[in-house]
């Protein structure tokens, strides 16, 4: 096995990229391990197309150092790339070429092993009847999933799509996730997604990094970062006698916060969801009536929406704030 | 990078241009039909008056298709055709698709010359042939070309058409833009280099205008309305050579330096 196979497929350290003045990437540590679908979150203009123009090579860091399976690039540019397969904003083709001619380019461009790729990869998006087409005929569906056939060429350990997809009608979005996690869990493939759209990634990623205006504002396991860092269990309790349930929560051991809510008291668990049961057991056996206990399921929209916002307050000069 | 994947980029540049009909179609149009016209009138103007006009065909027919064909429409097809391999993977946007293969931005210039001087010169085998088709259809008995005068034109043609076709490769390589790099090089073709070549005052700095250079090995006579300047073939040689050269190193380096 290759030393770099046993590295993360993407390495940033302080990556940082300048327009003049302004620092599109400011100081980027990003790690990205093997085998996962990974979304890198962000609102439009936060820096996602800049840091994978940037990874592929596409436009010069301005300082940082980064790595691709392995390889430092741009150092070993040629290697890393020769496993990575990547769709940078919209697919983009020649249209007057057919499906199959395009393919016939790049595999041209990537070495003469590629060429029996192209009818496996046309295969695998499903584009096989249609490969003879011009690709100005194809939908935006079908060219993303050409996009795709075409990253699939270089069999590539690493995918990288930038807005995989924009475009895409509701059944074509499900098709894509089905496709992304197909190709983590059956074919071991790493796919790094970018996206500004949270629920998106919250059903096809493993992990995620949320950036904004050019820094990693956190990065994780997608429960991780719903919760806020580290598994945080939360309940939803409705009570009959809501002041002594408080005092009885704020004395147990089970419970690490418990706070009044709107819906009811909201209670912090100090272990495993497990404890629930037993939280429950402590209020009847005291004698309290509990007449709701949900968990409260957190959503990384809810926690992109907290971080953004955060940031937006601390942008805010002190004189309005005041 | 072994001679097999430049081989197959070359042919994959080749089947980008081949398939492009519209610049195809256009480029030969521009190359023949003015091949085909001056055939069709000079010999409607000789079958009606025989003693007044030439025959259409045979040496004077000959030289003056050369003309037509190697000198002034041929190089406005190259350029159409270089132009459009320099400047059609970045025109296309899947020049940063080819890039992230991790192929070598230079090796990805140097494919698109001689996928254009293919096409460029398949139009121009086409245009010769149909200048050697009308020469002998219309001699009506005179005098035609000698073999050698007719692989001396042929090889005339594909020189001349070929240093366009790359220069123009090069230059829309380092435009990035098909239009632009086609405004000016057919402005600089057509306008440019004839108003500076008459320009006396210029003196001997006109020896360094690309055209006059190429004019020194045609094997026709050309008259005022082309090579005026007188050259040595060194120098000639020496002026292609340089604007080969320029153009080819200024595409390469911003196919490589360009953000994609």
């Amino acid at each position: 096995m290759d030393q770099s196979s046993s590295q993360p497929a993407i390495e940033t350290h302080g990556l940082t990229k300048r327009f003049g003045e302004r620092a599109a990437l400011d100081g980027i540590d990003l790690d990205v391990p093997r085998g996962v679908a990974f979304g890198f979150l962000g609102p439009n203009g936060a820096g996602k197309t800049t840091i994978i123009r940037t990874l592929l090579g596409l436009t010069q860091a301005s300082a940082g150092t980064m790595q691709l399976l392995g390889h430092p690039v741009p150092a070993e540019r040629a290697q890393a790339l020769q496993r990575v397969g990547a769709i940078v904003e919209e697919p983009r083709f020649h249209m007057h070429l057919t499906g199959r001619e395009n393919l016939r380019i790049v595999a041209a461009v990537r070495g003469p092993e590629t060429h029996a790729r192209i009818e496996p990869a046309l295969a695998r998006v499903g584009l096989t009847e249609r490969a003879g087409q011009k690709v100005k005929s194809y939908s935006m569906g079908m060219r993303q999933r050409l996009g795709v056939a075409r990253c699939l060429l270089a069999d590539p350990l690493l995918l990288i799509l930038d807005e995989p997809t924009n475009g895409l009608d509701p059944g074509g979005i499900q098709e894509f996730r089905e496709m992304i996690r197909a190709m983590v869990e059956q074919e071991g493939r790493t796919v790094f997604i970018s996206s500004h759209l949270l629920d998106e990634v919250e059903k096809t990623c493993d992990a995620a990094a949320i950036v904004d205006r050019g820094k990693i504002v956190t990065q994780g396991a997608i429960a991780d970062l719903a919760a806020g860092g580290g598994a945080r269990h939360e309940l939803i309790l409705g009570v009959d006698d809501p002041a002594r349930a408080l005092t009885v929560l704020e004395g147990s051991a089970l419970v690490a916060e418990a706070r009044p809510d709107d819906e009811g008291i909201r209670v912090v668990l100090a272990g495993d969801p497990q404890t629930a049961a037993q939280i429950n057991a402590e209020l009847v056996r005291v004698g309290i009536g509990v007449t709701r206990l949900e968990p409260v399921r957190h959503s990384l929209e809810q926690r992109f929406l907290q971080i953004t916002s955060r940031l937006d307050a601390d942008l805010v000069p002190e004189e309005v704030k005041a | 990078m072994n001679a097999t994947i430049a081989a197959q980029m070359t042919g994959a540049d080749f089947l980008k241009l081949r398939k492009k009909r519209g610049t195809v179609i256009w480029a030969s149009i521009l190359a023949l039909a003015p091949l085909v016209i001056y055939f069709i009138v000079s010999a409607a103007q000789h079958s009606s008056d025989a003693a007044k006009h030439a025959p259409a065909g045979g040496t004077s027919g000959y030289i003056d298709g050369i003309r037509i064909l190697a000198l002034f429409f041929g190089p406005l097809a190259a350029i159409m055709i270089g132009t459009d391999a320099g400047a059609g993977d970045v025109a296309s946007g899947v020049f940063r698709d080819l890039v992230v293969t991790g192929r070598s931005r230079v090796a990805l210039f140097a494919s698109r010359a001689p996928a254009a001087l293919g096409v460029t010169w398949l139009v121009m085998l086409v245009g010769y042939a149909l200048l050697l088709i009308g020469t002998y259809a219309f001699a009506s008995g005179g005098e035609t070309p000698s073999t050698s005068a007719v692989i001396n034109g042929l090889l005339f043609t594909l020189f001349s058409t070929g240093v366009i076709c790359v220069v123009a490769v090069g230059f829309a390589s380092l435009t990035a833009s098909r239009p632009a790099a086609l405004t000016a090089l057919i402005g600089w073709q057509l306008v440019a280099s004839p108003i500076l070549a008459s320009i006396s005052s210029l003196g001997s700095s006109r020896k360094l205008i690309l055209s006059q250079a190429i004019v020194h090995f045609s094997p026709v006579h050309v008259g005022d309305r082309g090579g005026t300047i007188a050259m040595s073939q060194g120098t000639a040689i020496v002026v292609a050579l340089v604007w080969l050269a320029l153009f080819l190193a200024l595409g390469a380096w911003r196919t490589r330096t360009m953000d994609a």
